[in-house]
């Protein structure tokens, strides 16, 4: 157990060190992939997150895609209505989310996961937040 | 398990603390990490709500001196209820914001969502109204609500508030809308809309209206945060523009919903 905890830590570092997604940078918010999660119920939350109490439910053949980001807002970024993420699928297929990113400039960093409704076993390949697009193929095991 | 890299690091003080400890305190801290997440996740399963059936909550009404749909305004939660303040002779809509429908939390955090994310006007009047008449009814509230603010907005704003209390029953991926689980409380898991709403569906999905509505419920889903701070204030110049105050005070000038508002003004009348 212990050599295998050893060895799983030592590929956390690496990952970390090496592997990390570079962030992306849409009008001076950098965006950074941080992982994709399944669910068959979600929490709706905006972003930057708030505490909405209510959450969504994804019934027989489907499921949540809920991929999680990073923002850091720089000085370059300008209050503007940023539009919501869409996700691309490995087979070009598209699928929106209920968040929406109000207040970006709000915070000068925060975590946001972005829930996406799909059939069961889609494998999600990018994100898209109007012109910029993140690879987020590789997050999806 | 998965491990959530940033948060692990993050619990042990971070990358440099990290590469401050021997191979042996990282498998330590790891093996210490792993059967913390374990157990919450366990946790998290064993506390997964269970949610009631029609036939439970049905169960239920006998058990109540009231009717659930009874408007708020007329059923205390909590202890008795409290004496009113008296509306102004000529009262308007922000009138009955502060003295009969406040503190309107969630109406005004749905009206604010919809502002911040560059909805119509009409739209954002909707959002701000659709939930108003929860205060005097409940059953069918689209189509009461629609009833008591119609002499007074545009027409979309009344379609979207008729309507968005049938679309909350069907999830649309595309325009960002999912089904609630507080549905699932207060209807019942194994819920089916009776036909009325139904047929609603079928005639708003091919209506040329159909967004007005569902922005509505996109909106509704976003606004029961406890902690959010809204105000009134932001939407003044939007019900300037768009609500049409009678000179004589809502209630006093003979239009097909003042009877309504008389009611929500008065609502301690025993006749």
């Amino acid at each position: 157990m212990r050599v295998a905890a050893t060895a799983a830590l030592t590929v956390c570092l690496v990952a970390i060190a090496i592997g990390q997604t570079k962030p992306t940078n849409y009008k001076g918010l950098e965006i950074t992939p941080l992982g994709i999660e399944r669910a068959k119920n979600v929490a709706l939350i905006d972003c930057p997150p708030g505490q909405n109490s209510v959450r969504g439910n994804a019934r027989g053949e489907e499921e949540f895609i809920v991929v999680k980001f990073a923002f850091k807002v720089t000085p370059a970024f300008k209050e503007t209505i940023v539009k919501k993420p869409v996700l691309t699928d490995a087979s070009g297929k598209t699928y929106n989310t209920s968040v929406s990113i109000i207040d970006p400039g709000s915070k000068p960093s925060y975590e946001c996961g972005f829930p996406f409704r799909v059939p069961l076993g889609t494998k999600a390949a990018s994100i898209a937040i109007d012109t910029a697009t993140i690879n987020v193929a590789a997050l999806d095991k | 398990m998965e491990i959530d890299r940033r948060a692990f690091i993050a619990s042990l003080g971070g990358t440099a603390a990290v590469a401050m400890m021997d191979s042996e305190a990282k498998a330590d801290s790891l093996e210490h990490y792993m059967e913390e997440q374990l157990d919450e996740q366990v946790a998290a399963t064993q506390a997964r709500e269970k949610f009631p059936t029609v036939a439970e909550i049905e169960a239920q009404i006998e058990t109540r001196n009231y009717r659930r749909g009874a408007g708020s305004l007329f059923v205390s939660g909590r202890g008795n209820v409290k004496k009113l303040t008296p509306m102004p002779k000529n009262a308007t809509l922000k009138d009955f914001f502060e003295l009969r429908f406040a503190p309107a939390n969630h109406v005004l955090q749905s009206a604010t969502r919809a502002m911040k994310t560059g909805m119509s006007e009409e739209v954002i009047l909707a959002c701000l109204l659709h939930d108003c008449v929860l205060n005097l009814i409940k059953p069918d509230h689209g189509w009461w609500g629609a009833q008591l603010f119609e002499p007074y907005i545009p027409e979309k704003s009344a379609f979207a508030i008729r309507y968005h209390q049938t679309l909350r029953f069907y999830p649309d991926a595309d325009a960002g809308y999912e089904y609630p689980d507080q549905y699932f409380r207060i209807f019942g898991e194994d819920y089916k809309p009776p036909m009325h709403i139904e047929a609603t569906y079928k005639m708003l999905k091919n209506h040329k209206w159909y967004m007005e509505p569902r922005l509505v419920t996109v909106n509704d889903l976003y606004a029961f945060d406890p902690n959010a701070k809204v105000s009134i204030d932001p939407f003044t110049d939007i019900i300037g523009r768009h609500f049409k105050q009678p000179k004589e005070g809502l209630g006093n000038d003979n239009s097909p919903s003042a009877h309504m508002w008389r009611t929500l003004a008065n609502p301690d009348q025993p006749l």
